[in-house]
């Protein structure tokens, strides 16, 4: 065997060994492609299924539930809430119980019998974009199957192509994004989605930083305690998010003409409980892994995955499989997200979004008070 | 005969700072040569470069007669770096292997070696350990093995006793003292004043010159230490 | 007055036995040294004697106070420089002190009135505004040590302070642990230069978590390393080793790098060991030396383990 092959060969042995020692390397290779294969094979859904819609009947006649239940048979959609009026399914929407309403006009069942065409009204929730998607795509499929038309109601910004000449109409509306821009219902997440990953990013490398240095340990002889330490490392990060909040949705404002129709102290609550949360996790990987480099990929990986497909923020929450939509139940980014939406574009209130608040309080807590635990832990 | 070491005014910058300002020494076969100088000195940077690994910007190095940086005079020559000498997460045992084919060191001969070696340095119950968890004198034995592996006629060292214990310490030591009985030429580097006495001859090396060369004894002569000897003499260039 | 009083220390880490029955005592004022391989107990027993680490049985009072009852208030009295020159390194001098001296509860006016005197104690004149980072290594101990006693601790612990620090740095950092020390400042210092452990008063040698050894330094040397000892040097001095060793004149041959030590009884001179050697066979020169610290280590550690 030549020098050289030799000297290849002992490279590439050391750096198998290298490889198999690593266990990130392992994880990159092997855990990671099967758990995103995985992830996404379950979690991404794009089609429409079991989503929540309200019926408003305004006529209150038997012909109208016969034909509810001929449009919710099929069991894509279901029945969320049946309203007395416009008012309560714009309230449903708002308050995610409802992706979309069916309305059934006054008169519709007298006008049927008589022949004329009925027009029903479809209002779709237009801050979540994947979903009114969905919706306006099986539009006609439901349509169809009630042996009526789908087309867009005349004033909205879809013009139907070569409609049928129907004895019935579904005519959609889209509410609180009229224009079908991307960047209207991508934003909100999109805001969510940065906030997630850059505070826990810089936490993260906060703690893990002293370790390395070894000034950690100067710390620890002297008379500063482990809480001490934590709140006085979060700090200067909140106020720096809560900075990027306000840039983010500045330029969301000015860019891309964001609206904000809700209320802006829920968005600032909101947010600095968010932060709090995302925080205080970076801190405890920080704690906990020691080394800025891991702390990174954990933090990053943790961070990015949930809140991308967890989230609510590219297809919708309740399409999830249930072992995933429960996990969504401890991801912050997803109380965030149909928060942001909800206040953004729907200009929906306290009330709307108790929950949503609840589960990022609660969040905040578990991860400051863990930091805290955990740190005291180490310091022996 | 052809010094082991020959360095001749050599000269090295590093953007503004003059790291080496024309240093010479010669270092013969089975001589123990001790580069003595704080931390800044020079040492390193002379080491890297009697080992090939930086360009002179004047001056020369020849060891046996030829360029550091030809493999003829690599073949001769080991090198004990002073950090990131080993793979961490690598054994004892896959280390010196991983060295013993580098160096292109035939079965045989690398098999014996590698008993003699364990056995000199004392890591034989230890070579499944992984090198990132072996204690810090056994780290720096285990290195100065791997350059050992193919029986180098020249050894460098850069300070190889740094934050050992005195127990390692002084068997590393005892390990250069025989590897000279047995015509090695060694170039030590280090900060240590108190182990310049352990050398045949040293140079004292100041900001890139060298102050005095010769017996440590000689050199140390009417003072009470080595240390004290070095001061005076850096406060009389002052 | 004894400020630290050290009673059956001990210390363990599931099974493994860190500290095994650990007792002495220092005076105040006094330079003590503590000395030992890596992973023989002494990071461990500073750590218990700061405070940072509570014993697993015994105790030690620091200023008054119990290590294991009262860590705390023995923070509050030890000023601890350790061994990472942990300060920052994108910090200035002066915003260094000052954050330690918050650490450490000093505020406002006082700490402003002891970071002058700070500096003034360590000499740091002129330098308040330079980046920490920027600093040669001799001049950022002494901003380390500064930073230890911004809150006038009566206890100074030195983990490896000169690590890496050239001679004349080291130098003056002795003569400052000298004048603090005169002052009343009790100093603990652990370090690996042996030849630095000889400015102590008394040092103490741990081994496997023992503490086996505790003297002044000249006594450690005469109870471990008794006799004379003499260095043989020479291009072939190797080469008399199996002659010495035949002699029963001497009791230990042992070689130092490439030199040689001997050592031998009290009767033995200077001219008698150069009548042995053979001077022909490349000896140059023979003298009697004292016996150093290191090979006082090396009596008490023996051939220990690699």
């Amino acid at each position: 065997m030549s020098r050289f092959t030799r000297r290849v060969l002992a490279m590439a042995r050391k750096e198998v060994l290298h490889v198999r020692r690593d266990p990130r390397m392992t994880w990159l290779a092997i855990g990671m492609p099967v758990l995103l294969v995985l992830i996404f094979g379950f979690g991404v859904r794009f089609d429409l299924d079991r989503l929540p819609v309200a019926w408003v009947d305004l006529d209150g006649t038997r012909g109208s539930d016969a034909l509810r239940e001929e449009l919710f048979v099929s069991g894509e959609i279901v029945l969320a809430e049946v309203c007395p009026e416009v008012e309560c399914a714009e309230r449903a929407l708002r308050a995610n119980r409802a992706i979309a309403a069916f309305v059934v006009p006054a008169g519709a069942e007298e006008d049927r019998t008589r022949g004329n065409p009925v027009t029903l009204q479809l209002l779709v929730d237009g801050s979540d974009g994947t979903v009114a998607n969905a919706v306006l795509a099986n539009a006609e499929a439901l349509a169809a199957g009630a042996a009526m038309a789908s087309a867009p109601q005349a004033g909205s910004w879809q013009q139907a192509a070569g409609s049928r000449s129907p004895r019935s109409l579904i005519a959609t509306v889209i509410r609180y994004n009229p224009r079908g821009e991307s960047a209207m219902f991508l934003l909100p997440g999109t805001i969510a989605y940065v906030l997630a990953l850059v505070s826990v990013l810089l936490t993260a490398l906060a703690i893990a930083r002293e370790w390395e240095r070894g000034s950690m340990e100067q710390l620890f002889s002297t008379t500063v305690g482990g809480l001490e330490i934590v709140l006085g490392k979060l700090l200067p990060y909140l106020l720096l998010g809560m900075f990027d909040v306000l840039l983010v949705l500045s330029v969301g404002a000015s860019v891309f003409a964001l609206p904000f129709r809700g209320s802006l102290p829920l968005v600032g609550v909101a947010s600095i409980l968010f932060l709090v949360g995302m925080l205080g996790q970076g801190l405890l990987i920080s704690i906990v892994t020691r080394s800025q480099m891991l702390a990174t990929q954990l933090g990053a990986f943790s961070a990015v995955l949930p809140s991308l497909l967890l989230s609510g923020f590219l297809f919708p929450v309740e399409n999830l499989p249930w072992p995933l939509y429960w996990l969504s139940m401890i991801v912050p980014a997803r109380f965030h997200v149909g928060l942001l939406r909800g206040a953004l574009l729907k200009g929906s209130g306290w009330s709307d979004h108790w929950l949503d608040l609840l589960g990022l309080a609660a969040y905040a807590t578990l991860t400051v008070v863990a930091s805290a635990a955990t740190f005291r832990r180490r310091v022996a | 005969m052809i010094p082991a070491l020959e360095i001749d005014a050599l000269v090295r910058r590093f953007g503004a700072t003059d790291a080496l300002r024309g240093v010479s020494v010669t270092v013969a076969k089975g001589e123990l040569f001790g580069l003595v100088g704080p931390d800044g000195a020079g040492k390193t940077t002379a080491i890297r470069c009697c080992a090939g690994l930086m360009d002179p910007d004047g001056g020369a190095v020849r060891v046996f007669g030829e360029d550091p940086r030809t493999e003829k005079a690599r073949e001769r020559l080991g090198l004990m770096p002073q950090r990131y000498a080993l793979y961490g997460d690598l054994s004892v045992d896959e280390n010196l292997r991983f060295f013993g084919d580098l160096f292109d060191v035939p079965p045989d001969a690398y098999a014996q070696r590698r008993a003699r070696l364990l056995d000199l340095t004392r890591l034989a119950p230890f070579t499944d350990r992984r090198a990132e968890h072996l204690s810090g004198g056994m780290y720096k034995k285990l290195a100065l093995a791997c350059a050992l592996l193919h029986s180098p006629d020249l050894l460098l060292l850069d300070e190889p006793t740094n934050g050992v214990d005195p127990v390692s310490r002084r068997e590393l030591w005892t390990l250069l003292g025989e590897l000279v009985a047995g015509g090695t030429a060694v170039l030590v580097s280090t900060p240590y004043m108190d182990e310049a006495e352990r050398c045949h001859r040293v140079a004292v090396l100041d900001h890139g010159r060298i102050l005095a060369v010769g017996d440590p004894s000689e050199i140390a002569r009417g003072a009470d230490s080595f240390e004290s000897a070095f001061l005076r003499i850096v406060e009389a260039e002052a | 007055m004894k400020t630290i009083v050290v009673e059956r220390l001990r210390r363990t880490f599931g099974t493994f036995v860190a500290v095994d029955d650990v007792s002495f005592e220092v005076e105040q004022g006094e330079i003590f040294g503590f000395l030992g391989a890596n992973g023989a107990g002494k990071t461990t027993t500073i750590r218990m004697i700061i405070g940072a680490l509570p014993p697993t049985s015994g105790d030690a009072t620091v200023a008054g106070f119990s290590v294991a009852r009262e860590p705390r208030e023995v923070k509050r009295r030890v000023g601890y420089v350790s061994q990472r020159f942990s300060l920052y390194p994108d910090l200035t001098v002066r915003q260094n002190l000052s954050f330690f001296g918050g650490a450490y509860g000093v505020w406002g006016k006082a700490l402003d009135d002891r970071i002058e005197q700070v500096v003034s104690e360590v000499d740091l004149q002129g330098r308040l505004d330079e980046l920490t980072g920027e600093l040669p290594g001799g001049i950022r101990q002494r901003v380390a040590l500064g930073a230890a006693l911004l809150h006038a601790p009566p206890i100074v612990l030195l983990d490896e302070p000169t690590a890496g620090v050239d001679p004349r740095s080291r130098r003056r950092f002795w003569d400052l642990i000298r004048t603090l020390a005169a002052a009343g400042t009790t100093v603990l210092v652990t370090t690996h230069h042996l030849d630095e452990a000889e400015h102590c008063a008394r040092v103490g040698l741990m081994v496997e978590g023992r503490l086996v050894a505790l003297d002044t330094p000249a006594g450690l040397a005469r109870t471990w390393v008794p006799g004379r000892m003499f260095r043989v040097e020479g291009t072939a001095a190797h080469r008399a080793i199996p002659s010495l060793r035949a002699r029963r004149e001497v009791v230990e041959v042992e070689p130092f790098g490439a030199t040689l030590h001997v050592r031998t009884g009290e009767e033995t001179d200077l001219d008698e060991v150069r009548s042995w050697l053979d001077p022909d066979a490349g000896v140059a020169r023979v003298m009697q030396i004292r016996p150093s610290l290191e090979d006082v280590f090396l009596a008490v550690a023996g051939r220990g383990d690699p």
